[in-house]
């Protein structure tokens, strides 16, 4: 590393504590499906830094919200991009944490000790999925909208409690403003901050269990 | 033990991937600024408002206006100061030129003081004392059929 990083780690000792983790032995028979988790953590910070820039012209408010968008789309420099990056990405995410399930699954590499490991991965895709549900509603179209009103009817189908979740989920009967700006607070808040702790818990049990050896 | 040729591979390698990561932390950088930077930045254009009618100009001193003013959709509200100076009549924005609070004229000490930081003008606008690096700002003034127009940056 450079001058500038070794002064930093000289005195933060980053270097020391995290040498396991940047110097550790994998087994031989990995190939590049042992990629796919590596990839969907990449796409998982592309959606963090293009969400914390969308956020700087995002309004999360009924009467705002679908402007703003609009605003990103044809007003600001590279809004564009910056969406269109924030929304591939999101795909993207969907579709390698799936088959990065599936390569799991299919090396069995759940069984003990990783066990935990699992569960916390398995949290971590219904974590996205929860994310890319909210955040299709925050462009506040029709589209959106809809999608929601759908979507949230489901919860209403659960026996007994079905009706007074809806009611928590919509923040009222009908899909309206407060419902926006709900998911707004659970898209951009609580779910990358509790996806924040299951990756770190994620990392740190393959840093100590390893990576499975394949069947 | 690594023969030299794996060496050579692996050292460069981890050159090429080093370059690539701080590549696309600057692009991802240079993008990141020129989002947030607003792309819409209206010129500030000259106008000028009526003020007061001529008559009411001070015969000596300094007179304290509110100018109430609409452009562009957009209200706004202005402070200036109308001042007959032996004669020479001028305005004065009443902006401070050091972090822009506004000042009060004084009669008793004759002259202008900011609440703010203790910066304190002339009757012409010029600094006495205080951090402030520039004078009072002078306000574009016509007088036209006996209205006193203003000169404001909107």
């Amino acid at each position: 590393m450079g001058k500038a990083f070794d002064w930093i780690y000289s005195r933060f000792g980053i270097k020391e504590s995290h040498k396991g983790l940047l110097k550790r032995t994998i087994p031989g028979n990995v190939n590049y499906s042992y990629c796919l988790g590596g990839m969907a953590f990449i796409f998982y910070c592309t959606l963090l830094i293009s969400g914390m820039l969308l956020s700087s012209y995002y309004i999360p408010s009924e009467k705002e919200a679908f402007q703003s968008v609009v605003r990103i789309m044809r007003v600001a420099n590279l809004g564009l991009l910056i969406r269109a990056i924030h929304k591939w990405t999101a795909n993207l995410l969907m579709l390698s944490i799936l088959l990065h399930t599936l390569r799991v699954f299919a090396n069995k590499a759940y069984r003990p000790p990783r066990e935990l490991n699992w569960i916390a991965g398995a949290f971590t895709l219904v974590l996205s999925f929860a994310s890319g549900f909210t955040g299709y509603l925050l462009p506040w179209d029709q589209k959106a909208y809809w999608a929601t009103v759908v979507g949230t009817n489901m919860i209403a189908t659960i026996p007994l409690i079905g009706n007074s979740l809806l009611l928590l989920v919509r923040g009222g009967p009908e899909v309206t403003g407060f419902t926006l700006v709900r998911f707004y607070s659970l898209h951009v808040i609580w779910f990358p901050l509790l996806m924040n702790l299951l990756l770190w818990a994620h990392f740190h049990m393959i840093r100590k269990q390893g990576i499975s050896g394949g069947l | 033990m690594a023969t030299p040729d794996q060496q050579n591979r692996r050292t460069f390698l981890k050159t090429f991937i080093k370059i690539g990561l701080i590549f696309l932390a600057f692009i991802s950088g240079i993008i990141s600024l020129v989002f947030l930077y607003p792309s819409e930045i209206r010129k500030r254009e000259l106008k000028f408002f009526y003020a007061i009618k001529e008559e009411d100009l001070p015969r000596r001193g300094v007179k304290r206006i509110e100018l109430a003013y609409e452009s562009n959709q957009k209200a706004g509200s202005f402070r200036a100061f109308l001042i007959n100076n032996g004669g020479k009549i001028f305005a004065l924005s009443s902006v401070c030129s050091h972090l822009g609070c506004l000042v009060e004229w004084s009669r008793n000490n004759n002259m202008f003081a900011c609440p703010c930081h203790g910066g304190k003008y002339d009757i012409e606008g010029r600094i006495i004392a205080g951090p402030p690096a520039f004078p009072l700002e002078r306000i574009p003034m016509k007088i036209r059929n006996g209205k006193v127009y203003l000169g404001l940056k909107v």
